[in-house]
């Protein structure tokens, strides 16, 4: 059974792709009423107040769950996906982070307590090739491979106190001597695992360690998933979507999109099965044009997708409304 | 200036009463039937969690009329920031008091979470910094760093902290962080920093404190050496042109007339098993002080009264700090009200079990406060410099 996510916005969003008037991250975005309306809002809604909506969205639209991304730009993914956790059902969140953010220990102390309250619904991405200089804004001057070495580490410790009373661990990065939570912190799932990376030493750790390794449309998918059979990951993507009711639609949408983000008319990325105008590669068509390439990647053996759309409350539900339904019924089909 | 006055949320479940040391709520101990969050029903559990009752005793304590609540963290405790940032949204003025150890997460990465947090609850965001109760427990958390260390810790983390809190770039270099351009983003930039509250009784948390504390925190102990303890602090503040002011952790048992909240301590005191008297460990220096205080033989709960109202024995009765006040709404009232004179200008105030003691302390004893000015000769503030 596939699993579709939404990926959430960790620094605000707006109609208009340059413009962030919600969530309160563009001072003045927001439109100001004029003196003829009455304007009851004032100090009632804050930043959180969007993304708790676009949460709602992803769980009345029926996704699996939502990503709420690292961004040392952005909102901080652990208290989002708390504030999201608390408010849904059925929502799954993953929050990703960095190894640097804690130790092991109280990475998954925090954790811990979050299943309690949501009823086993966090999961974790953790990035760990980060890039140089955002590295070292958030403290971490490890490099290398050697960042593997750590996030193994750490895995392993995080893993270790929450499954095992007594845990002692002794490593190049992180000691533990007799942890290990207790009774009614211990015996809850473990948050599932993801990582991402196309490296030897990215995918020897997904191997080891990840419950699903997310690969982009740009990424050799067939010897990324090749090298995954040593472990238990199974494959994710992460990829942005333009779909609309039919192609030319969509990908008109693609080229209003292309210019307002501040693209030249004459230079819109060409048409294709990948589209590189997001930023990254992604799909923009018809929802059957979208649903087909989502079943060619479930061919391929991709059975998680996180769906990038903006703007976000508005996309999750068209996502919810249109494409999910026609790759449900797919699904249903192929059993 | 007004007194802020919390109310502790407890982390590790809570017991119906101090008369029976079960813990029925929180799932700390076997769910059965009187179990609560999780409750029983039909034979299976009810889907509630502990973050459920909490969120009732947030609202109890916002309602009644307490500014928020300290959150403590220990091994086999819920997380605090995990509650804060799972109740942000369904309380309105509550003030989320985080204990937290430094070490355990990275100064920048205690800056983002907090700095959302704030934007998340409108600026509700306290901290309390402990910088740990030592002993075995450390090595449980992964943290070899040893007690004064882990003061010198602290004022690097709270330094790199406070550096990126208003933007970047910021770099430093110490003995325990090192980060370069570093800074909040704009957004999260321009949220308010949280009050900080700060524990420790030893010297080296004493000079940390004078750094970088807003409140000096500690818990209840009888009037002397509390005020040594404030006085040392001052003194050593005062050698860094910093102010701090004081904030107490008192453990409340207040009922409407004295005899009533002394048989509530009986009931309890029968309840204890003998072989439990006296059982912390750790190199916490509070928890030495807070044995030292009682002097003679203990033969019956009386005998722990240390000075009147001052009770030293509520750690037996349920897990936390051992002093607390015992007595009439008025009495209380009154020791609160002294506490006030010597210096105080904040509580955090506790009573179990926390949801109806927070509506029972809200109505019955905050009232009754008149603070500072009215009552500074009373008797047992002698020879007692404020």
């Amino acid at each position: 059974m596939p699993r579709f996510l939404i990926t959430l916005p960790a620094r605000g969003d707006g109609r208009h792709p340059l413009r962030r008037n919600r969530g309160d991250w563009q001072p003045g975005a927001h439109a100001v009423l004029p003196p003829v309306v009455s304007d009851v809002r004032r100090g009632a809604f804050g930043p959180f107040d969007h993304l708790a909506q676009v949460g709602r969205a992803a769980e009345i639209a029926t996704f699996g769950g939502a990503l709420a991304p690292f961004d040392a730009g952005g909102e901080e993914s652990l208290v989002v996906a708390a504030g999201l956790l608390r408010q849904t059902r059925w929502l799954r969140v993953v929050a990703e982070f960095h190894p640097v953010i804690a130790t092991p220990v109280y990475a998954a102390k925090i954790s811990a307590s979050l299943q309690r309250f949501s009823g086993d619904r966090l999961d974790w991405q953790v990035a760990v090739d980060l890039d140089r200089s955002v590295a070292r804004s958030q403290g971490d001057f490890v490099t290398g491979a050697n960042r593997y070495v750590r996030a193994d580490e750490f895995l392993t410790v995080a893993k270790g106190v929450w499954h095992e009373e007594g845990y002692s661990f002794d490593g190049r990065f992180y000691h533990v001597l007799s942890g290990g939570f207790q009774p009614p912190l211990s015996g809850r799932p473990f948050p599932r695992i993801h990582l991402s990376g196309t490296s030897p030493e990215a995918l020897a750790l997904s191997a080891r360690h990840a419950d699903v390794h997310v690969f982009r449309p740009e990424d050799d998918l067939e010897a990324g998933i090749a090298a995954l059979t040593r472990g238990r990951a199974t494959a994710g993507l992460r990829v942005p979507v333009l779909a609309r009711d039919d192609d030319e639609e969509a990908w008109e949408a693609a080229r209003t999109l292309w210019i307002r983000s501040g693209g030249e008319p004459e230079a819109v990325p060409e048409r294709g099965p990948l589209w590189t105008g997001f930023g990254s590669a992604g799909l923009v068509g018809s929802y059957e044009t979208v649903a087909q390439a989502i079943r060619g990647y479930l061919a391929r053996g991709v059975t998680t997708f996180f769906l990038e759309a903006r703007p976000h409350i508005e996309e999750t539900y068209r996502l919810g409304e249109r494409l999910l339904p026609l790759l449900v019924k797919e699904d249903e089909h192929a059993r | 200036m007004p007194v802020d006055i919390y109310w502790r949320i407890g982390t590790h479940g809570d017991q119906q009463s101090l008369r029976r040391r079960t813990v029925s709520r929180g799932a700390w101990a076997p769910v059965l039937p009187g179990s609560l969050t999780p409750g029983i029903r039909d034979g299976h559990a009810d889907g509630y969690s502990y973050v459920d009752h909490m969120a009732d005793v947030a609202r109890a304590s916002e309602i009644s009329g307490f500014v928020g609540g300290l959150l403590p963290s220990f091994p086999n405790t819920d997380d605090p920031w995990a509650a804060a940032a799972t109740l942000a949204r369904e309380t309105s003025t509550y003030r989320f008091m985080i204990a937290f150890q430094p070490g355990f997460l990275h100064p920048v990465q205690a800056a983002r979470m907090s700095a959302s947090l704030q934007r998340a609850t409108g600026g509700r965001v306290v901290y309390n910094i402990i910088s740990g109760g030592g002993g075995p427990d450390q090595l449980w958390w992964g943290d070899k760093v040893d007690h004064d260390d882990r003061y010198a810790r602290t004022s690097e983390f709270l330094d790199v902290l406070k550096g990126v809190w208003n933007g970047g770039p910021y770099d430093f270099e110490g003995r325990f962080y090192r980060v370069e351009g570093a800074g909040l983003p704009e957004p999260l930039a321009r949220q308010p920093f949280p009050e900080i509250y700060f524990s420790g009784s030893s010297k080296a948390a004493i000079q940390a404190a004078g750094r970088h504390a807003d409140h000096y925190l500690s818990w209840l102990e009888p009037y002397e050496p509390l005020a040594e303890k404030f006085a040392q602090v001052r003194e050593h503040s005062e050698t860094i042109g910093r102010a701090p002011k004081f904030a107490v952790r008192v453990e409340v048992l207040a009922r409407d007339t004295e005899e009533e909240a002394w048989e509530e301590i009986r009931r309890g005191w029968d309840g204890i098993d003998p072989s439990v008297l006296r059982g912390a460990t750790g190199d916490s220096i509070g928890w030495q002080r807070s044995r030292s205080f009682v002097t003679g033989a203990v033969n019956g709960y009386r005998d722990l009264e240390v000075q009147p109202n001052v009770w030293g024995g509520f750690h037996l009765l349920r897990g936390g700090p051992a002093f607390g006040l015992v007595g009439s709404y008025q009495q209380v009232a009154e020791r609160l009200d002294e506490l006030i004179s010597l210096g105080v200008d904040a509580f955090i105030l506790a009573g179990v079990p926390h949801l109806e003691e927070a509506y029972r302390v809200g109505e019955e004893v905050l009232p009754l406060l008149r603070g500072r000015d009215l009552r500074v000769q009373s008797p047992l503030l002698e020879g007692i410099s404020s």
